[in-house]
């Protein structure tokens, strides 16, 4: 964490979110807001999906995928 | 199929049937007078006499082949057009989300740091033209102008590329973005892991959608809120000459920094996906129009090896017939 997040009064830093995360967490409050049928259309914008793998010294680490479907 | 394999099963095709035809010729005196027979073989100087029907077998395999290549790499051709239509919507958006960051921080390759992360974008699929290559290439140039750059790799190609290349300089390996429609969640989740590497420069290499045909391999660069702060006191971006409300410039340009990264990389994968649909579609397009090409020079083969067999089957039948007449 850099010198300015830790510096930062703002509550969603202090709990060790970072700008983004933050971001998309409000965004998923104003979809929660909205009436069908555009709030299935919406939902399905939250999706996450990827596969990440570290490497270390040339070699690939256990690969991690991170999915997030819409609740 | 490779074309290696495609030969040799062709040439074993061919010697197969040759050994056959050679038994065919053996066969003949039997079923035919012995006089006739005799003059036959010495006529065909030890040729078997099936081998036209033979190379006539190997040609319509082979276009057999080449037909249904074609036909693989039309559909493809297809559903890439199909899809091009809507990446391409939806990555023009995206940009919009990229300009004002641009306008306000401005782009600078050029910013000396002391380490620099390297994120080459490429596609997971191959059969795209040369647009993974590209992004390699400026990857490796890059990685040559800053020494000790790391690599964080989003798609499979340039892994299998930049893995040989740099074994060790690699860091993280993203892949599958693709596999669920890329949404602003993913690509921020990535930025994430991304900026969790702490690099005061980030540089993101991918190719800038044009046209369906024409893709511009592109640089963008993201700084850490450190560097913008250094930026923004040499003025070499326009930070200070705002107004700006909320918490002070430090965190103020934290903020902007990650929210940069995700938008960055959200514009960046969406142009790559778009110019991957668009390259492989114009790719499928020239490999069918190879493929019909090729088929009309084996069909013209064929043809005219089938009318040979044909008029030396006539010659021989009426040849057969005169020198009967003439022994009458």
């Amino acid at each position: 964490m850099s010198a300015a997040a830790k510096n930062s009064a703002a509550y969603w830093r202090i709990a060790g979110m970072s700008y983004l995360k933050y971001a998309n967490a409000c965004g998923e409050v104003v979809r929660q807001s909205l009436k069908e049928p555009f709030l299935t259309q919406a939902k399905a914008r939250e999706t996450v999906y990827y596969k990440m793998t570290k490497y270390a010294e040339g070699k690939a680490g256990q690969s991690v995928i991170t999915e997030v479907l819409p609740k | 199929m490779s074309t290696n394999a495609m030969r040799r099963n062709a040439a074993l095709a061919v010697r197969c049937a040759m050994r056959e035809g050679a038994r065919g010729t053996m066969m003949t005196p039997k079923s035919t007078t012995a006089p006739r027979a005799g003059t036959m073989v010495n006529a065909s100087e030890g040729v078997p006499a099936n081998v036209r029907t033979v190379s006539l077998q190997a040609v319509a395999i082979r276009m057999r082949s080449v037909g249904n290549i074609q036909k693989i790499t039309k559909a493809m051709k297809m559903v890439a057009a199909s899809r091009l239509k809507g990446a391409q919507t939806k990555c023009e958006k995206s940009r919009a989300l990229v300009n004002p960051f641009v306008r306000l921080l401005g782009d600078t390759p050029g910013t000396e740091t002391d380490s620099t992360l390297v994120v080459p974008i490429s596609s997971d699929k191959g059969l795209c033209g040369g647009i993974n290559t590209a992004v390699v290439k400026y990857s490796t140039v890059l990685n040559a102008m800053s020494p000790g750059a790391r690599i964080n790799v989003v798609g499979d190609k340039a892994r299998a590329q930049l893995n040989r290349l740099y074994p060790d300089r690699i860091n993280n390996v993203v892949v599958d973005t693709t596999k669920q429609p890329l949404t602003f969640g993913t690509a921020s989740a990535i930025a994430d892991e991304i900026m969790a590497q702490n690099a005061p420069k980030t540089q993101l290499v991918f190719n800038r959608f044009a046209s369906a045909i024409s893709f511009k391999p592109t640089v963008a660069t993201v700084l850490s809120s450190e560097e913008l702060e250094k930026a923004a006191e040499e003025g070499v971006n326009e930070f200070d000459s705002y107004e700006i409300e909320g918490p002070d410039r430090s965190e103020f340009l934290l903020d902007l920094s990650e929210f940069k990264m995700g938008a960055l990389l959200y514009n960046a994968m969406l142009e790559n996906n778009t110019s991957e649909l668009g390259s492989r579609m114009q790719s499928m397009e020239n490999s069918s129009k190879n493929a019909s090409d090729m088929l009309q020079k084996l069909t013209l083969l064929y043809n005219r090896t089938r009318q040979a067999a044909i008029t030396t089957e006539l010659i021989e039948i009426i040849s057969g017939a005169s020198s009967l007449e003439s022994k009458e």
